[in-house]
């Protein structure tokens, strides 16, 4: 499908340029690499894009304790970086997860909370580590929990005249993100499991992809896991809750079933992995 | 809507070409250009196919609007051996027989070359074909593939 493109040098210029629907539906272009597929099969009807590439949001700093992620930074960039793979090593490998090496080069983390796409391999270590979504409107900056930010498959808490403009994530060195799927390379995952314990909380946290309607923390499941080194016994509890409590879908990549027995077996590795050193793993 | 990109591609001075703002710089290359090196695979970003180098960093031309990359230096599998890094790759293919029937090769010689650029020279061959698995050969002609990785990590193209 044709569509028209702007690309705008300024966050006000992108924001007016969103709020104008007169060329018909209108839409944020961050990577592309969701939203291009999705135009091509007539799944999105945007016929203008705003590509953000030249808003100076492709940035990584550590504010003391907590990561702040541009929403344009290219996904291999957030891969690449040694300070992450220490500090947040569940990020990384949620990064790893997603598509190839020269996808991530343009993939961004905007996009993937934009889309919110129920097989994220991106949403599950955010839930885990309880991020937060900066966003940018023309009534002004607001900020909120990813969490909450998700509304449903595909549905997020954004204006039509709002940006993600960065995303909030708290230093998690007891983290992981495990996945399975039909292929290890170039596929979607049919479950990924993130795990996360920070320094806040008490207890490890627990989110899973690949469920309905979108990635979602399982309150059920991270009761048993209050202990920094969970016993056995209750990482078994877990498990149990966590295959009992989500909602699976099945579709071409897995029956429901089969999602559910899954479930557990990552929830097992991921605690166990969680608490290996990063460079060890 | 159709307007003007200034396309800088192959180190040849950046050219203009009047093109429409939903076109994939896959097809600006092929039809426009005439570069009919870089191929269509899926066209979905799964097989790798389509990868150019665009500021040196391996790329998807099928999930990418061609006027995303003004200003930007785009190489192609024709451009690849004014780089010493495509040079060695070229060899190395070259000298292990490295393709079936050839369609998957100009995305592996360009992947490869962006990757070991990207990895350093010193990248051990694994983590050198850890980042390969973006490109797919149906002809599943992998193994030969993988020993051109081995020859180029032992300095012996």
């Amino acid at each position: 499908m044709t569509f028209s493109l702007a690309r705008p040098s300024t966050i006000v210029e992108a924001l007016r340029l969103l709020a104008d629907d007169t060329e018909g539906p209108t839409a944020p272009l961050a990577g592309g690499t969701d939203l291009l597929l999705d135009l091509d099969d007539g799944r999105s009807t945007a016929r203008r894009l705003v590509s953000l590439d030249k808003l100076p949001w492709k940035t990584l700093a550590w504010d003391g304790p907590r990561l702040n992620v541009g929403a344009t930074l290219p996904l291999a960039r957030l891969g690449s970086d040694a300070t992450v793979r220490a500090r947040l090593p569940g990020l990384s490998e949620g990064v790893d997860a997603v598509g190839s090496l020269a996808l991530r080069h343009r993939a961004t983390l905007g996009g993937n909370l934009g889309r919110a796409a129920p097989a994220s391999d991106l949403l599950p270590i955010l839930l885990a580590v309880d991020a937060t979504v900066r966003l940018v409107g023309t009534a002004g900056r607001r900020e909120l929990p990813v969490a909450r930010f998700l509304r449903g498959s595909r549905q997020v808490d954004l204006a039509k005249d709002e940006l993600i403009e960065s995303v909030s994530i708290p230093e998690a060195r007891l983290s992981t993100y495990v996945w399975q799927r039909v292929r290890p390379a170039n596929d979607v995952s049919q479950v990924g499991v993130a795990v996360a314990r920070s320094g806040s909380s008490a207890s490890w946290r627990l989110a899973l992809g690949g469920v309905l309607p979108v990635p979602t923390r399982i309150p059920e499941a991270e009761v048993h896991l209050t202990e920094e080194r969970p016993r056995p016994e209750d990482v078994e509890l877990a498990a149990n809750a966590a295959a009992t409590h989500a909602r699976f879908v099945t579709d071409k990549r897995a029956s429901e079933a089969y999602r559910r027995r899954l479930v557990a077996t990552l929830v097992r590795r991921a605690v166990a992995r969680a608490q290996i050193p990063p460079g060890e793993r | 809507m159709t307007s003007e990109v200034a396309l800088t591609v192959n180190g040849a001075a950046p050219r203009r070409l009047a093109v429409p703002d939903s076109e994939r710089l896959l097809d600006t290359l092929r039809w426009r250009l005439g570069l009919k090196g870089t191929k269509e695979g899926c066209r979905t970003g799964d097989c790798g196919a389509c990868t150019v180098l665009v500021d040196g960093e391996t790329t998807l031309s099928c999930l990418t609007l061609t006027h995303e990359v003004q200003d930007r230096a785009v190489t192609t599998v024709e451009g690849i051996a004014e780089d010493p890094e495509g040079r060695r790759v070229l060899a190395a293919f070259a000298a292990e027989d490295a393709l079936q029937c050839g369609y998957c090769t100009p995305g592996f010689v360009v992947s490869l070359t962006g990757i070991r650029k990207e990895l350093g020279a010193s990248a051990p061959d694994s983590a050198v074909i850890e980042a390969l698995q973006g490109n797919l050969c149906r002809c599943t002609g992998y193994l030969a593939i993988v020993r051109a990785v081995a020859r180029i990590g032992n300095g012996n193209p």
